[in-house]
């Protein structure tokens, strides 16, 4: 396999937050290709003194014997060699009994050969096409379970003995050592470490900065930086190996050459802009077409230009928030944002596609990264429409509500005024007022209908007031059983009942799906247990102030019951109405045509006629004369 | 002759490591994404692939808003706000796209694909933000006229 260039090699190790001493100890030996991570171990500072030691034993043996045995025998003997020194150390003083230290070593032996060897658990791992591999498994207590089967995985990571070693240097004269031989390919990014670093960052933390592209020297660094964000609890070392790459990353390509590119490309990009009518645009309106240009399409130009060359999104995300926050804000339209967007994205299509007619490869990178950026300005504005959604639903809750508290007395009295009509045919009509206020279908899930402060006084009546509403109900009145059940359930409700309500809609307009009936009749006997509810809450013997309460619970749960069925069917529906609207469109088309066509008949028939018939009405030149 | 069913071939051929890195990585991508237990998560994940599936093979964007409507409608009833929705939706074509990237890495039609997903994932963003802005318009309506009508209760 063809590579440009050498490996490169970095490596750095840093005390950690926590520790006074660092036992960790690196071997960066590039006449030999050796690297290797330490992580020294037991009190009284014999820790440092085990890595120590065995880094100069394993270091000289390699020196030594190199020429004199294969690369993988050479590096399992030197680790050996490595053990029977700290291990003896260890007999020879009584103060430094019981030191170790663990390794990981990597013996380069061409750019495309290495091996790696570890015994304890400092750790290899391998960056290859993006993805972080481990390639040792850590020699502690834990593991050997996990790998007899008698512990699982979640139960290893809560285990109290999880860090103690099964294998170490040191322990005894002669450790098994593993070892793995392993092609590189171009690219490729290994990573040794000692445990002050995989136990203070995450997988995907390390995944990322050992694939941003960066230098060796800067990754070995910023992984380090992690880990102390991380808490750095522990001695923290790195190496950084890397292969030559056959080619620049496209991330590289698109940082260095594409960013340049981009920038390059401004005038056509701002030309374009201005001739897509960007000036015309209403959010920009009050400034003249060169401001309009300059802080709107030069801004997201750099912007783009800036998040390029970083490999980042924040310039494009901040550049659409301060764009449309403050639009949006004083009551302006998502067609004017989306109408500028438009335009801004049919000029960075342009300069991208001059870009690619020049270099091919250079044009699809960038056409990649600059479709990403219009995604992250979508991002962008789809977060403030949400939270714009979010404010305007909770005035809406807050509207609704005052107008149903004023509503309840009226709805009290009205349908005792009812009652008394039904009864006796005394006394006025009432007007019907609350039972036909529309129901708005919204939810709000974070908004519970029934607080779970509810008194047991008020929750015993919302039960009987459905008792006497299932008591008024004809036996065939199914539906409306379901529903006053449903009501109840949504009323009473403790745990904010916004997913009560939404399992509830799921089982009743599940049963409507089934029989195949359509959701007419659902609505009607959502209508028909509304109206019976608010009806039955006055036969109920409880003080005024209680029956109020009752009304509130029990008509909010029904609005929640009307939005949480609406949402369903709106979602069931939606595929079919697109349908229809396209269907409509067609037809409408038709229709047009079909008219054009009857003109131009009427038309031919009247030419037709003046021309053979020159008595007829309209005249020898066919001018209508009625 | 239209590359279109090669390309949506190729895009059935990576959809497993698609779903499999979205699984492995979805805490990562998205937090509404990485609170979901797995079968949910791969029935979700499953759903959106299985569309972005379709969408390539037909290009219909009538179909794509419907199925869009859909996800943001189901997903509401289970308390997600629509900007996790977008979020998640965004993660998904991005994670898709970039799967394509590598698997095709050099080759004419693992670039095609690739631009073709972040296409799809671009219009797909911009949907979501269509359907949210007129969900937006209804609710502003609605205050507006519930405002109305307390004014005019008041006189």
């Amino acid at each position: 396999m063809t590579q440009q260039g050498p490996i490169r090699i970095a490596g750095d190790s840093h005390l950690g937050k926590v520790r006074t001493t660092n036992e960790d100890t690196l071997i960066i030996e590039r006449r030999v290709g050796l690297y290797a991570v330490l992580d020294g171990m037991g009190g009284a500072n014999a820790g440092d003194v085990a890595s120590q030691l065995a880094l100069e034993t394993i270091r000289d043996f390699v020196l030594d014997r190199r020429t004199t045995l294969a690369p993988r025998a050479l590096l399992e003997a030197a680790i050996v060699a490595g053990s029977t020194a700290v291990f003896t150390a260890a007999q020879q003083h009584r103060e430094r009994h019981g030191m170790g230290t663990t390794v990981v070593a990597c013996l380069v032996v061409d750019p495309t050969h290495v091996v790696v060897a570890h015994v304890g658990d400092s750790r290899a791992y391998l960056l290859r096409g993006g993805r972080l591999q481990t390639l040792t498994r850590d020699h502690t207590i834990v593991e050997e379970l996990v790998g007899r089967g008698l512990l699982t995985a979640e139960e290893a990571e809560r285990h109290p003995y999880k860090n103690v070693l099964s294998r170490n240097l040191g322990a005894r004269a002669e450790p098994r050592v593993d070892l793995l031989e392993l092609e590189l390919r171009p690219g490729d990014r290994l990573l040794l470490c000692s445990d002050g670093l995989y136990g203070y960052a995450s997988a995907e933390a390390i995944q990322y900065l050992l694939g941003s592209g960066d230098a060796p020297e800067h990754v070995a660094r910023d992984l380090i930086d992690l880990a102390l964000r991380g808490g750095g609890g522990d001695n923290v070392s790195t190496i950084v190996i890397e292969t030559p790459a056959a080619a620049p990353s496209s991330t590289q390509v698109v940082r260095t050459r594409g960013a340049l590119a981009w920038w390059q490309s401004r005038q056509r990009f701002l030309q374009v802009a201005n001739d897509g009518g960007l000036t015309r645009n209403p959010i920009v309106r009050g400034l003249l077409p060169h401001e309009a240009i300059e802080l709107v399409a030069l801004s997201l130009c750099q912007a783009i230009y800036h998040d390029l060359e970083k490999s980042t999104g924040v310039n494009v995300w901040t550049f659409a928030q301060n764009l449309a926050a403050g639009w949006f804000e004083r009551g302006g339209d998502w067609k004017a944002v989306r109408g500028l967007i438009d335009i801004l994205g049919a000029s960075a299509r342009s300069v991208v596609d001059d870009i690619r007619a020049g270099d091919a490869q250079l044009g699809f990178l960038l056409d990649v990264a600059v479709s990403r950026a219009l995604i992250v300005v979508e991002l962008a504005l789809g977060g403030l429409l949400a939270e714009r959604l979010r404010q305007v639903d909770g005035d809406l809750i807050e509207l609704h509500t005052t107008a149903v508290d004023t509503a309840e007395h009226e709805t009290i009295e009205m349908y005792e005024l009812h009652e008394v009509h039904e009864l006796t045919g005394e006394g006025p009509r009432p007007s019907e007022r609350f039972i036909d206020r529309p129901t708005i279908p919204f939810l709000r899930p974070d908004r519970p209908i029934t607080s779970s402060g509810e008194s047991a006084e008020v929750l015993n009546a919302i039960g009987k007031t459905i008792t006497i509403a299932r008591g008024r109900l004809s036996p065939r009145a199914e539906l409306v059983a379901q529903i006053l059940v449903a009501l109840e359930t949504v009323a009473t409700d403790n745990g904010g009942n916004f997913a009560a309500a939404v399992l509830a809609a799921r089982e009743l307009y599940g049963v409507r799906s089934v029989d195949n009936a359509g959701v007419t009749p659902l609505y009607d006997a959502l209508d028909k247990a509304r109206i019976l509810v608010a009806s039955s809450v006055h036969q109920i013997r409880a003080p005024q102030a209680i029956r109020v309460r009752v009304l509130r619970a029990l008509s909010t749960a029904h609005q929640r019951l009307v939005g949480a069925t609406t949402g369903l069917v709106l979602e069931a529906v939606g595929p079919f109405s697109e349908r229809l609207r396209e269907v409509q469109a067609v037809t409408n088309e038709l229709h047009d045509a079909v008219a054009k066509a009857e003109r131009l008949r009427a038309d031919l028939e009247r030419r037709f006629a003046t021309i053979v018939d020159p008595s007829l009405p309209w005249g020898a030149r066919g001018t209508t004369e009625w | 002759m239209s590359t279109v069913p090669t390309l949506a071939r190729s895009y059935e051929a990576l959809r497993p490591k698609v779903l499999q890195r979205l699984l492995e990585l979805r805490s990562t991508l998205d937090p509404s994404l990485g609170r979901l237990d797995d079968p949910t998560a791969r029935a979700q994940i499953g759903a959106v692939l299985d569309h972005l599936g379709n969408f390539i093979v037909t290009g219909d964007l009538g179909l794509h808003r419907a199925f869009l409507h859909t996800f943001l409608a189901m997903r509401a009833a289970e308390a997600q706000s629509p900007a996790s929705v977008l979020a998640m939706l965004v993660a998904i074509g991005d994670t898709a796209a970039q799967v394509a990237q590598e698997e095709g890495a050099g080759s004419p039609m693992g670039a095609e694909l690739t631009l073709l997903l972040t296409r799809v994932t671009a219009s797909t963003a911009r949907g979501v933000n269509d359907l949210i802005a007129e969900e937006l318009a209804r609710r502003v309506g609605q205050h507006t006229e519930l405002t109305k009508r307390a004014r005019e209760g008041k006189r």
